[in-house]
């Protein structure tokens, strides 16, 4: 059996293959985001014209950078040269990185983004200059554009699995929980729970087997940034869940992506692969004499099934439907043994906060909340991407520093934050920071970390329709009041958003949300009201034209919902043709 | 951990066992708290949340901490110390919420109107309710659990909520049930009784959110999907979704407490009676000891028979060499019978009983026959395997089952031989599933793929006869590999040194060439069942020729003894019989070769039993079933006396039973229907059924329960007690002067030993298990578990040549039916006629490959089993493991909706076993295939 030192010479060797350049290394990004943008035609074209016309170069396929605005993404290194990135590729623009590749000295310049590296180019701004790069501190999204996530090879020397031998040799598992537990990590799952507290749990309970499980469900509208860390850099994801397994003295670690995201999925189960097939997974790590599997689980297609006790369900094969605590996952969890349930995030910092110390993780971060915030930028907005930002910025600093504003010179009117269950905060909220705690008293939850920007032609009310409507469909049925409540709140807001609200629909509205909140099973339907009550707080004005003026501020509420149907009319499914 | 746990619900101390629910605990404490998905004895799901109450625990430090929000009862488990509120204004406010939301979804109309219980379905509203908003038209007005909620909870129903009907067709196709999805509130009392306590998976939930509702998968019709149509979901069903068809809208005048007819399990069932004397319904009783709340097809469908027109209900007589039977009163019956009866006294005479009869019944049927007609020829007609029972008697000392039914749910393994349970007696079946559920394991041995089969770790095929020998090779194979209890056997095992040279002659080989099973395979098994307790072996031999049974029950005591799964909780032997009664018809002596309480014919019985009765008695053993209809074929018996009709009088079990009646001189029948016997009967009296006598049956777990009239008379029909009495009085015999079916139980108490301390009092209050030890009803009800050390059980002692000369002679091919509920991957496929389903799909039939060879037949051949009572057309599959055995199954299904059509008076009565028949083969060409 290799040693962790071997395979990590192995490693270098290998890539210094690549940084060195002597064949042209050419990498695209073909997450999933840049395969919508057309990243693939783009490879495809590319790898045609460089056999036509006989350049040697190597292509990659990475993952993704984070800037969605520019998929896709094509960054090219040379021979003593930096890497240089290009953006919005198609195509017809491969002929130019050909050209590039076989020597020439005119790179298209028109496209090009930025270099990376320690040799400036011409009119070529420093990528990590850019304001979309300056803000960011990456961790867990430290790979991400930079490695093929297909090649175990290319994380291990980037330093990947150093912190797995590291904790396998020199740490016992309640080391490692403490170091975790002293980096102040929380959970980013939404519930911001302290990661260590949550494993330590676990150590406590009977097993083997015991299961730590990695919840990749992600169905939240608007945020991408645990399949993009699964896209770009699987085997980080691997590494946390392995070390977590070792804390926690699990057997088994199952990883629960959400059927149908394809890019993930692949991507995971390739790198579960090589893992098992360089000794990094399975029995005896490294010869440590710890043994850990790791196996893809799928969900149906259910927002729900991403709830803990639902995902556990759902692993089972049964439909996904939460649970009632107690007993807890620590007690009862997955086929009914002791487990624990992390996100993907979460666990993505684990490997750096061991390879590089608790103190360094604790640094980053402001108050509770220590280390970055993965953020998915989205909506009216300039650059839209998946940023990793320190805790502690504002966000100003992130719509406008980041994000570059809204576009076309309009007015920011809100964001959504958190996930449709979390909140909205309108203009005025710039100056709050990303602090798990202080943007909870804010009303919004930091949440899986997606932000949807608004600009000042949308209508609270027709942006909070869309959310009931999600909410609705998205309900497991499970428990009455979300199962019905969340029908009649949707029927509200659709008559609120056509201007027929009934004089005691705000009054109704708010004695239904009080029964979910207070009697819902899960979380689904607790905060299932959230959206109604914060668009409320902020934008009581736009209801209020509806009601009282009948008439919508934006017409915005005019168009036909673009949202889920609504699973409640039954009938009309039934109901005659021409009736 | 304590085993008791103290909380204050609403002021009130209570006392639970930990791990108990809040609501558990209040119900046990009389506390009311509404719940919608909840259902005793299932676990809590979570769903409805209208069990919400507030709680504060106490923590260690002696503080009181709420529970944040509002937890639902259900799931919040008890701690010592918590304190409760159930029923503040906050909580019926917030459950009022949760019901206004419920009710938006769920017609309503007539729930606040003061008219309700006045209203008729079709009279006109003044309040312009639609009808299919009404509840007046719900099938279950008046015993809705939401109607019992809104009350409760004083809801003024001024909700803004938009009411929505969701208009969805209803759902009618399947036999015996209905099922108005417009009525689901979704609590899923149905599916998780469908999976957590039968097993069977058969309904699911169907898509989410707001269009979350029952349903089958993928659409399929019940007959698909695996559904054994005990109608446990009607059962839990807290509206009118889920119905029973018949006297679907008929409304309950009266409830009975009695006990089900239809087999050795007993089920308690309460009746439904409408005002116009009619049995409506059947519902088991959750509280019955014996199944617990559960039920099969016949007890939930088929009741209907007490209803019928056709039953009789006048004597008929047969007068004067006619051969026409006249209607007659009871003076002038009686008086002929009593006339005519004398002539016949002595071995010329023979009485049949029925297995439905009570213990009242019977008892007094065969001390009619033993004093009045001076004959011991007397039996149960569902007899048809006394080997069942009898070397229990002799190797362990009671002629029953050991242990009862629902220890079985706590077992670790099981060994099944040759019974089709889930049909026969259905309930048994529900405790061995559920603790399959959760890890048990099964050993099935059985020619016959039953529904069973399908759930079993190993499931055996020997060939026809041969089981004994592989129970002793199992037997064998357990102590070759030491897996027996050493301490169990040196302790308890009377004849041990007997026992274990006995096992040498089945060397395994020599049983693997006997058997046709693999040496592996029964080691496999052996090593199964010695190393997995407790254990229960539970045999009904159904296809086992009758003079293999007696070795098998021997090898299975063997099997028993030797893996101490005996005497113990969840162990033990469980003989399962035919007939409802047949425990309690023995019991009391219903029986050739012994007299009331097991005792044989001893001298000092004789007496005993004699100065009871103040009456001389035979003393010479009496002819059995077979035996009695052997000697009416040979002209010994020229009067018989039949109480009841039963399937084995025509379905070849007795031979050409019929046939053979035409040469008495007398015939008697009590029965409540014409049928092919009446007909050949010279006097037919009317019987009461189960639903109009009042008595006691004794289940295959020797439970003692008590059976009340339902229904009153309607003719001049009598329970076979009193027509009995009546015909001995004119006979002038003495003490058959009984005044009440009570005066005859305390005459049973006084006879039969094991009944000691039974009073009807008790019984009134729940069924009890003979012996009685004490006032109360022992701790550990199995029958062994304080007297073994007195008693010593024997292992059974089998000796191989007698084995192997049981095994069906190798000529003639046996067919084996099976009967599975669902088989997907022979695509089955509904065809709907006259707005009804019923499932047909490609037969298979699966013989051994030499045999195939024999006939040509080749794999896929599409070929006809002919036997004398089918014909089965379909393609050869060559996967059979015996030679001589052809085998078949059939969907579950199909028994169901043929019984749905059948126009028998009692259809259950008839539900075909699955016998082995004899066969023969022809291979068909395709042509006539495609005809």
């Amino acid at each position: 059996m290799a040693t962790y030192q071997e395979i990590r010479a192995e490693a270098d060797a290998r890539w210094s293959e690549f940084t060195a350049a002597e064949r042209p290394w050419i990498r695209i990004g073909t997450a999933m985001c840049g395969q919508a943008a057309g990243a693939l035609e783009v490879v495809d074209a590319l790898r045609a014209e460089l056999s036509a016309r006989g350049v040697d170069a190597v292509v990659s396929e990475v993952g993704c950078l984070g800037l969605c605005f520019a998929e896709p993404l094509v960054d090219v290194l040379t021979f003593n040269s930096s890497r240089m990135f290009f953006r919005n590729m198609t195509e017809e623009d491969v002929s130019g990185i050909v050209d590039l590749c076989a020597g020439a000295d005119d790179p298209p310049m028109d496209k090009v983004l930025g270099y990376l590296g320690e040799r400036p180019i011409d009119g070529v701004p420093d990528l990590n200059k850019l304001p979309g790069m300056s803000y960011q501190s990456r961790v867990a999204l430290r790979n991400g554009g930079h490695i093929a996530p297909g090649d175990i090879y290319q994380y291990i020397a980037n330093g990947g699995y150093f912190a797995l031998n590291k904790a396998l040799f020199e740490m016992e598992p309640s080391q490692v929980i403490q170091e975790i537990t002293d980096a102040g990590l929380r959970g980013r799952g939404g519930a911001a729970f302290p990661t260590g507290v949550k494993w330590s749990f676990l150590v406590r309970s009977p097993g083997p087997p015991k299961y730590i499980l990695c919840n990749c469900e992600e169905g939240d509208p608007g945020a991408y940034n645990d399949k993009g860390i699964l896209e770009s850099d699987p085997h980080t994801l691997l590494e946390g869940l392995t070390l977590a397994g070792y804390a926690t003295g699990s057997t088994n670690g199952i990883v629960f992506i959400r059927h149908g995201h394809d890019g993930p999925i692949d991507r995971t189960e390739t790198a579960i692969r090589q893992a098992y097939e360089i000794g990094l997974l399975g029995r005896n790590i490294l010869g440590s004499g710890f043994s850990f599997d790791i196996e893809v689980s799928l969900t149906g297609e259910s927002y729900v099934a991403g709830e803990e006790s639902a995902l556990m369900e759902s692993i089972e094969g049964k439909r996904a439907q939460p649970r009632f605590r107690p007993p807890f996952p620590a007690q009862f969890g997955v086929w009914g043994k002791p487990s624990n349930i992390n996100n993907v995030k979460t666990l993505a910092y684990a490997p750096e906060i061991i390879a590089r110390g608790s103190d360094w993780f604790s640094s980053i971060g402001v108050n509770r909340s220590t280390g970055t915030a993965i953020i998915c930028l989205s909506g009216r907005i300039t650059y839209p991407g998946l940023y990793e930002v320190p805790m502690g910025l504002t966000l100003g600093d992130v719509v406008d520093g980041i994000g570059g504003g809204v576009p076309s010179g309009k007015r920011l009117k809100l964001l959504q934050t958190g996930g449709p269950l979390g909140g909205v905060l309108g203009a005025d909220s710039m100056s709050i920071h990303l602090d798990f705690d202080e943007m909870r008293d804010a009303g919004a939850i930091l949440g899986s970390g997606g932000i949807i920007v608004a600009d000042e032609d949308t209508c609270a009310v027709d942006l909070t329709r869309v959310l009931v409507a999600f909410c609705q469909y998205e309900s497991c049925g499970k428990c009455f009041p979300c199962r019905l409540g969340m029908e009649h709140l949707l029927e509200i807001t659709e008559r609120i958003a056509r201007c027929e609200a009934r004089p005691d629909d705000m009054k109704l509205m708010q004695s239904i949300g009080t029964t979910m909140e207070g009697t819902s099973l899960c979380g689904h339907g607790q905060l299932g009201f959230g959206p109604i009550r914060s668009a409320l707080e902020h934008f009581g004005a736009d209801f209020r034209s509806h009601l009282e003026d009948k008439r919508c501020p934006t017409g915005s509420c005019l168009a036909p919902m673009l949202s889920p149907k609504s699973t409640r009319p039954y009938a009309a499914d039934f109901q005659p043709a021409g009736v | 951990m304590s085993d008791e746990v103290t909380l204050t619900i609403d002021g009130k101390q209570v006392t639970t066992r930990p791990g108990a629910m809040v609501l558990e605990a209040a119900m046990d404490a009389g506390i009311y708290v509404p719940y919608l998905c909840y259902y005793p004895g299932m676990k809590s799901f979570g769903a409805c949340r209208m069990c919400v109450v507030s709680a504060q625990t106490r923590t260690p430090d002696g503080q009181y901490r709420p529970i944040p929000g509002t937890p639902a009862s259900c799931t919040t488990p008890v701690s010592e110390g918590m304190r409760v509120q159930t029923a503040s204004s906050e909580l019926l406010d917030v459950r009022r919420g949760i019901m206004e939301l419920l009710l938006s979804e769920h017609p309503h109309g007539c729930l606040t109107c003061h008219r309700i219980d006045l209203c008729g379905p079709s009279d006109i509203c003044l309040r312009h309710v639609s009808v299919n908003d009404r509840c007046v038209t719900c099938p279950k007005n008046e015993r809705c659990e939401l109607k019992d909620t809104v009350r409760y909870l004083e809801m003024d129903m001024d909700t803004p909520l938009t009411y929505n009907n969701r208009h969805l067709p209803l759902q009618t196709e399947d036999p015996y049930w209905e099922m108005d999805m417009n009525l689901c509130i979704a609590c899923v009392r149905c599916v998780r009784m469908c999976d957590e306590i039968r097993g069977d998976s058969a309904i699911t939930l169907l898509e989410r959110s707001g269009r979350t509702l029952i349903g089958t998968a993928n659409g399929t019709s019940l007959l698909e999907s695996g559904c054994e149509f005990c109608g446990a979901c009607i059962d839990v069903c807290p509206t009118g979704a889920l119905v029973e068809r018949d006297y679907k809208w008929d409304k309950a005048a009266k409830t009975v407490a009695s006990v089900c007819p239809h087999c050795p399990v007993g089920c308690q069932v309460t009746l439904e009676v409408n005002k116009r004397n009619r049995l409506i319904r059947t519902i088991p009783d959750r509280h019955g000891p014996a199944n617990r709340g559960q039920g099969c097809f016949k007890g939930k469908f088929g009741m209907d028979f007490v209803n019928r027109r056709e039953r009789l209900r006048t004597p008929w007589l047969r007068r004067d060499g006619s051969s026409e039977l006249t209607e007659a009163s009871w003076h002038d019956a009686l008086d002929l019978l009593a006339e005519r009866l004398a002539q016949y006294k002595g071995a010329e005479y023979a009485l049949i009983a029925s297995p439905r009869g009570t213990n009242e019944d019977n008892y007094v049927a065969q001390k009619f026959a033993r004093v009045a007609m001076r004959s011991n020829n007397v039996d149960v007609s569902s007899n048809l395997r006394p080997e069942l029972v009898e070397p229990l008697a002799e190797l362990l000392g009671y002629p029953a089952a050991t242990n009862g039914i629902w220890e079985l749910a706590e077992s670790a393994c099981f060994l099944v031989v040759s019974s089709n349970m889930t049909e026969e007696q259905n309930v048994v079946a529900v405790p061995i599933k559920m603790a399959l559920q959760r890890g048990a394991s099964l050993i099935v041995v059985d020619q016959r793929e039953t529904e069973l089969a399908r759930h079993a770790s190993i499931w055996m095929r020997p060939r026809p006869g041969t089981e004994a020998a592989l129970v002793a090779g199992m037997a064998r194979a357990i102590l070759d590999e030491s897996l027996d209890d050493h301490d169990f056997l040196a302790d308890y095992c009377e004849n041990l040194a007997e026992f274990r040279n006995s096992l040498w002659q089945f060397d395994l080989l020599k049983v693997e060439l006997t058997t046709g099973i693999s040496q592996d395979e029964i080691r496999k098994a052996a090593r199964l069942f010695a190393s997995t307790k407790p254990g229960a072996i539970l045999y009904g031999l159904d296809t086992l020729p009758s003079d293999a049974r007696a070795d098998c029950v021997r090898g299975l005591v063997g099997l028993a003894v030797c893996t101490g799964n005996l005497g113990r909780r969840s162990t033990g032997l469980f003989p399962l019989f035919y007939g409802a009664n047949e425990q309690g018809s023995k019991d009391v002596g219903c029986a050739p070769n012994s007299l009331p309480g097991h005792e044989g014919y001893s001298i000092a019985q004789l007496e005993r039993i004699g100065n009871v009765w103040g009456a001389d008695l035979p003393r010479e053993v009496g002819l059995g079933l077979f035996g009695i209809v052997d000697a009416v074929r040979n002209g010994q018996i020229k009067a018989l006396h039949i109480l009841g009709d039963n399937q084995a009088f025509t379905d070849g079990s007795l031979g050409d039973f019929l046939g053979a009646l035409d040469g008495l001189e007398l015939l008697v029948v009590q029965d409540c229907f014409q049928s092919e016997i009446t007909e050949r009967a010279d006097v037919v009296l009317p019987s009461a059924t189960f639903a109009e006598a009042e008595g006691t049956y004794t289940n295959l777990e020797r439970r003692i329960q008590f059976l009340r009239p339902a229904l009153g008379s309607r003719g001049e029909e009598e329970v076979d007690w009193k027509i009995l009495s009546r015909i001995a009085q004119r006979m002038g015999a003495s003490g058959f002067d009984y005044d009440s079916p009570g005066t005859v139980f305390e005459e049973i108490v006084r006879v039969v030993g094991v009944y000691g301390g039974v009073t009807y009092d008790r019984l009134q209050a729940g069924g009890v298990q003979w012996p009685l030890t004490t006032d109360h009803p022992p701790v550990d009800p199995s029958l062994y578990g304080t007297a073994l050390k007195e008693r010593k059980p024997k292992a059974g002692i089998i000796s191989l040549p007698a084995v192997v000369g049981h095994a069906a002679p190798d000529t003639p091919l046996l067919l084996a039916h099976g009967r599975v509920l669902h088989q997907p991957e022979r695509h089955p496929q509904i065809v709907n006629q006259n707005g009804r389903n019923s499932v047909t799909r490609d037969e298979t039939v699966e013989m051994h490959h030499e045999d195939a060879r024999g006939l040509g037949v080749q794999e896929g051949d599409w070929i006809e089993v002919i036997s004398e009572e089918s014909r089965i057309t379909g393609r050869a599959s060559l996967s059979g493991p015996q030679r001589g055995v052809v085998s078949a199954t059939t969907l579950f299904a199909e028994l169901i909706t043929d019984l749905e059509s059948s126009d028998a008076p009692d259809p259950m009565l008839k539900v075909p076993r699955l016998p082995l028949t004899v066969a023969r083969i022809e291979r068909l060409t395709d042509v006539a295939a495609a005809d």
